[in-house]
């Protein structure tokens, strides 16, 4: 079976920069991987290529078949890729429920017409949608918030309703960048478990960026590295805890061999 | 994937039967409400003052203005300069269809009827073609960011107000003469209840709430599917659309037009009660609408000081109620 998600030789310059370098990376459906690496590596990065927020200057990127070249950003998240951001970007203006629900715009039927009309396909739309929107809260323990202005909300469930948002337009493969900032451990212990649990249920291919070498080596099954846009190593969290390159790149010493937090 | 269980019983009201009005969207209600509102207020407007009732029926035209602007800068943050532009090219349309196609219309079927069905027509012609001047503006500058949209729309408010004082069929610099008097308590009422149920309906739904994402975050709102060029478009179109009905309005109301009339001031002025009502917030800019358009009657007797005074009350405005007249719903209060 060919991978969900695969780079070949991706690469983005931005004038002499170049932040992502000829990165070779495959993602199999299913799967759980990680990616890491120092500030400034490219991570957020090759996620902005993947998702189309910028064109890479060399190489390809393909999705379930398509080759996701020239595809505009909403295109790609049509095609069953969910995100969340590094820097949380919520809307404002918005309840923590209409977050949500706005995020499920992409399975209705129904346009702006039919707002107008409101004809028995609309309210059928919306009530779906919103009866969606509610689970997905409910699941995430996250409706006790729901008429809450989503800025209103403590930043660690400003983080999980991001995820929640996502997982709203039903994604295939779910990109997590920096889900634990600013955490603390217990939260980063519900996160774990939060992540495996969105894995499992929903059936996701998930890809990971994470500072935290615990919340990384607890849920990653195949972990990538990159250092100055380039992919240095990939393998288990057995393997990578182990490689050298890694480990003078970016894990130092204290994380050698064996020695998780 | 895993199918989420339904949680939800089934509605246990669903068998019994429902009031007839209930049969009717809650919108729909209060459309219909308004409309009949508008008509039978408007058979007692003989009975008022004219001057009151004029005054009234440039605030209902500034409401449709305000209203929908609102929906371009307030609710999808899309800042435009061109609403006098647009409602230009409504009022041009619209009194052309009337003058010179009018009489040979209403020389076929005359009656009150054909007058009404004349001037929805005209109306409608103006507002379309509004929304199709808007649609041109719009398609090459909304996928721009920041500051262009604001350029090119003032810079196509003028150029239409250069256009139309240099097409002597339609009186060039010196005004379109000869507009027929259509426009009264009831068109203008019911066009502004109309365009407040149009935006608000656009704007409370679960389609709508991309306009809002669109304005928070574009990049948010893409990575979850939103087409944002495409939202940015329709708002685009709808609010030029009641534009250039409210222009159509506006020329049957003071029965000769002036290029002059529909320069970047009367923009600015649109875009003041936006502000002023707290972008987004329609309630509020319904107010505002009102408010500004009582404001310079009542200062009559110091007009010149009218704009000195909008830019006072700006100021004050924005340094007590920066989120605008009504906006208390989103405090800054944390969890
Ligand atoms: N739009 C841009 N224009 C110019 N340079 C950029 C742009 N986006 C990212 N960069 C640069 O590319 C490099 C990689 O940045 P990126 O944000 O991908 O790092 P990261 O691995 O996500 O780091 P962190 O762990 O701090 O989030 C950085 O040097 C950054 O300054
Ligand atoms: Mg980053």
């Amino acid at each position: 079976m060919p991978p969900l998600l695969q780079l070949h030789q991706a690469t983005i310059r931005f004038g002499g920069l170049t932040a992502v370098n000829t990165v070779d990376f495959a993602i199999a459906e299913g799967s759980l991987c990680g990616l890491i690496g120092p500030n400034g590596a490219g991570k957020t990065t090759v996620f902005n290529l993947i998702t189309g927020v910028y064109a890479p200057t060399h190489g390809r990127i393909t999705f379930a078949g398509h080759d996701l070249a020239g595809k505009k950003v909403h295109e790609v998240a049509a095609l069953g890729i969910g995100r969340t951001f590094q820097n949380i970007r919520l809307f404002d203006r918005l309840s923590v429920f209409d977050n949500v629900r706005v995020a499920c715009n992409r399975h209705r039927a129904t346009g702006p017409l039919q707002t107008l009309v409101r004809l028995r396909a609309f309210r059928d739309d919306e009530a779906a949608v919103s009866r969606r929107a509610e689970e997905l809260l409910e699941m995430f323990n996250l409706l006790r918030f729901r008429d809450t202005p989503a800025t209103c909300l403590p930043y660690g469930e400003q983080r999980r309703l991001e995820i929640v948002r996502a997982l709203a337009t039903r994604p295939r493969l779910l990109l997590l960048d920096e889900p634990a900032a600013g955490m603390n451990p217990s939260e980063k212990a519900d996160l774990v478990r939060l992540i495996r649990h969105i894995h499992r249920e929903f059936g996701l291919t998930i890809l990971l960026v994470e500072h935290s070498m615990r919340v990384v080596m607890g849920v990653c099954q195949t972990i990538a590295v990159l250092d100055h846009g380039m992919k240095i190593a990939e393998g288990t969290p057995a393997e990578i805890r182990q490689n050298r390159k890694v480990i003078d790149a970016y894990l130092g010493e204290e994380h050698a061999p064996l020695k998780a937090e | 994937m895993a199918e989420i269980p339904q949680s939800r019983a089934p509605n246990p009201k669903s068998d019994t039967p429902v009031p007839v009005w209930r049969l009717l969207p809650r919108q729909h209600l209060a459309l219909a409400l308004g409309l009949v509102a508008a008509v039978v207020i408007s058979r007692f407007s003989g009975s008022i003052d004219a001057y009151l009732v004029d005054v009234a029926i440039g605030i209902g035209i500034n409401v449709i203005l305000a209203v929908s602007l609102n929906l371009v800068n307030g609710h999808t943050g899309q800042f435009s300069l061109g609403h006098a532009g647009f409602m230009s090219v409504g009022a041009y349309l619209a009194a052309a269809c009337t003058v010179f196609a009018g009489p040979r219309l209403l020389g076929a079927a005359p009656g009150p009827l054909a007058h009404n069905l004349l001037f929805f027509g005209a109306l409608l012609i103006g507002g379309l073609g509004a929304a199709f001047a808007g649609l041109l503006v719009g398609i090459p500058s909304l996928r721009l960011k920041g500051d262009y949209l604001a350029l090119v729309t003032l810079g196509f408010g003028e150029i239409i107000r250069v256009i139309f004082q240099n097409v002597e069929v339609l009186g060039g610099a010196l005004g379109f003469n000869g507009v027929p008097a259509y426009t009264d308590f009831a068109w203008a009422y019911g066009w502004g209840v109309l365009t407040i149920f149009t935006v608000s309906c656009l704007v409370n739904s679960t389609y709508g709430r991309g306009f809002i994402a669109t304005h928070d975050n574009e990049i948010a709102a893409q990575s979850i599917g939103l087409d944002t060029t495409r939202y940015k478009t329709v708002a685009f179109a709808v609010g030029a659309f009641f534009a250039g009905v409210a222009g159509g309005l506006f020329a049957h109301l003071k029965l000769s037009i002036d290029p002059r009339g529909f320069d970047f001031t009367r923009s600015i002025e649109i875009v003041v009660m936006v502000i002023l009502g707290g972008m987004g917030n329609t309630l509020g800019v319904i107010l505002a609408a009102v408010l500004l358009t009582i404001l310079p009657e009542i200062l009559r007797p110091v007009a010149e000081y009218r704009m000195v005074l909008y830019s006072l009350l700006l100021i004050i405005l924005m340094i007590t109620r920066p989120q605008g007249l009504l906006n208390f719903r989103f405090g800054k209060t944390r969890l």
